[in-house]
């Protein structure tokens, strides 16, 4: 810990970046803060807790907001990851991004059921294997189509549209979004319409969702979102190859068609 | 799901691009090629231009059926929007089939300009696999 704030303040002193986004313990809660050259005693404060903050959706704000700007952020594997989706969707340069990588423990990688616990560059904690877990997505396969249907229409039905599942996804970053787009789905009533509400998210998750859950984490309905995204994730490795937060180099086969061959997919199960 | 309500009639919405598929449509009718009433052609500059909500939304209002459909591999007129669609429709086929709505309600199919003769025949074959289908289960 105290290499990680020597680090830290080095750089800051430096000048090698102007801000680093971290995680303080105030009144005995951890919370987001954005330390600078003005504010080095606050390392003290500086804590890695065993919980999670969407990282890179606070970043993206300070980004927005000083462009030019090298900031450096404390990133687990997720907040990595969405490093990854972000520069490829032009969000950040990653020439002005230095993070700051946090391995998380195996508590919590069997907590968020997670399959890449840590991150490319680790500065903190032991790294440990991922989890391999799709109980999730099982539970719904068992079912038939119109249980399924119950099953998810129950669900949705619980929704009361605070639109907290989009606010903390750093993979929801669009400047209009088409779940507030009254001539795809009635705005103005909660519920809202469903399904077309949570499938719409769900199909724009292909190809951007990198699998950390905070969506089903912060929704107050209890709804499995996690689930379908999780779905759409798989069939996008399954049918088309791409996982994302990967390769920043990579494109989104739904958005780029690519240049070597555009083999379209066959395998399509219909029964 | 499985019998078919008596007197039910699907409601499909058919996407179809202008070059190609809206245009075999068009020649169906002036080769006055039956095709269901049950199909609701709407045009469209490119397949790639179906966004995948328009899907969604079709469903969401009661279409008991969804097709898409643009030129020919190679043939679309804005080079390569028809692979764009089929990438995203076996994604979205998927996604339905995971939320309980049977997949077979959504087709893709290409058609140019000059098969009337195919459009005519894809819209009467899915009409039937919708109708033995039955209705929607979104169907309000
Ligand atoms: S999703 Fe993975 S990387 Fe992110 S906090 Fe959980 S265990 Fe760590
Ligand atoms: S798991 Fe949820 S919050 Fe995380 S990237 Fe995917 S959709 Fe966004
Ligand atoms: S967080 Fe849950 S309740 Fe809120 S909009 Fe999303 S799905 Fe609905
Ligand atoms: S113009 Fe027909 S599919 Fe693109």
């Amino acid at each position: 810990m105290e290499n990680l704030k020597k680090n830290i303040k080095d750089m800051l002193e430096s000048g090698e970046i102007a801000g680093f986004l971290g995680l303080i313990e105030e009144e005995g809660h951890p919370i987001p803060f954005l330390f600078t050259k003005d504010s080095l005693d606050k390392l003290d404060a500086l804590t890695v807790p065993d919980i999670r903050y969407p990282m890179t959706d606070i970043l993206l704000k300070i980004v927005r907001k000083y462009p030019e700007d090298t900031i450096g952020v404390m990133v687990r594997g997720c907040d990595d990851r969405a490093l990854i989706e972000l520069a490829k969707n032009q969000k950040i340069l990653s020439d002005l991004i230095r993070p700051i990588g946090v391995a998380c423990t195996k508590e919590m990688a069997e907590y968020c059921r997670c399959s890449q616990p840590y991150p490319r560059e680790i500065h903190y904690g032991e790294k440990v294997e991922g989890v391999k877990d799709r109980s999730d997505l099982e539970k719904v396969e068992s079912m038939d189509l119109s249980d399924r249907l119950d099953y998810w229409m129950g669900q949705f039905s619980k929704c009361i549209k605070c639109y907290g599942c989009r606010n903390i996804c750093s993979m929801c970053f669009c400047d209009q979004c088409t779940l507030e787009d009254d001539t795809l789905i009635l705005t103005g009533q909660a519920p809202p319409e469903i399904p077309i509400f949570h499938l719409i998210r769900a199909f724009h998750m292909a190809g951007r969702c990198i699998d950390c859950g905070l969506c089903e984490e912060a929704c107050p309905a209890h709804i499995p979102l996690r689930s379908l995204y999780r779905k759409v994730r798989e069939d996008m490795a399954d049918y088309l190859g791409y996982v994302t937060g990967m390769d920043e180099t990579e494109r989104d086969p739904l958005e780029f068609l690519g240049s070597d061959g555009y083999e379209v997919p066959t395998k399509i199960d219909e029964t | 799901m499985a019998e078919t309500e008596k007197g039910f009639e699907p409601k499909i919405i058919a996407f179809c691009c202008n070059w190609c598929s809206y245009a075999g449509a068009d020649l169906a009718g002036s080769m006055r090629l039956k095709y269901p009433a049950n199909v609701l052609p709407i045009r469209v500059m490119c397949s790639g231009r179906i966004s995948p909500h328009f899907i969604l939304k079709a469903f969401q209002r009661g279409a008991d059926g969804v097709l898409v459909t643009g030129c020919h591999y190679g043939d679309c007129h804005y080079i390569k929007g028809n692979y764009i669609t089929k990438r995203r429709v076996t994604i979205m086929k998927d996604l339905l089939k995971f939320v309980g709505i049977d997949p077979r309600r959504l087709r893709a199919d290409w058609i140019a300009a000059s098969e009337g003769d195919k459009f005519a025949k894809v819209a009467t074959e899915f009409t039937e696999e919708i109708r033995a289908l039955g209705p929607s289960p979104l169907r309000g």
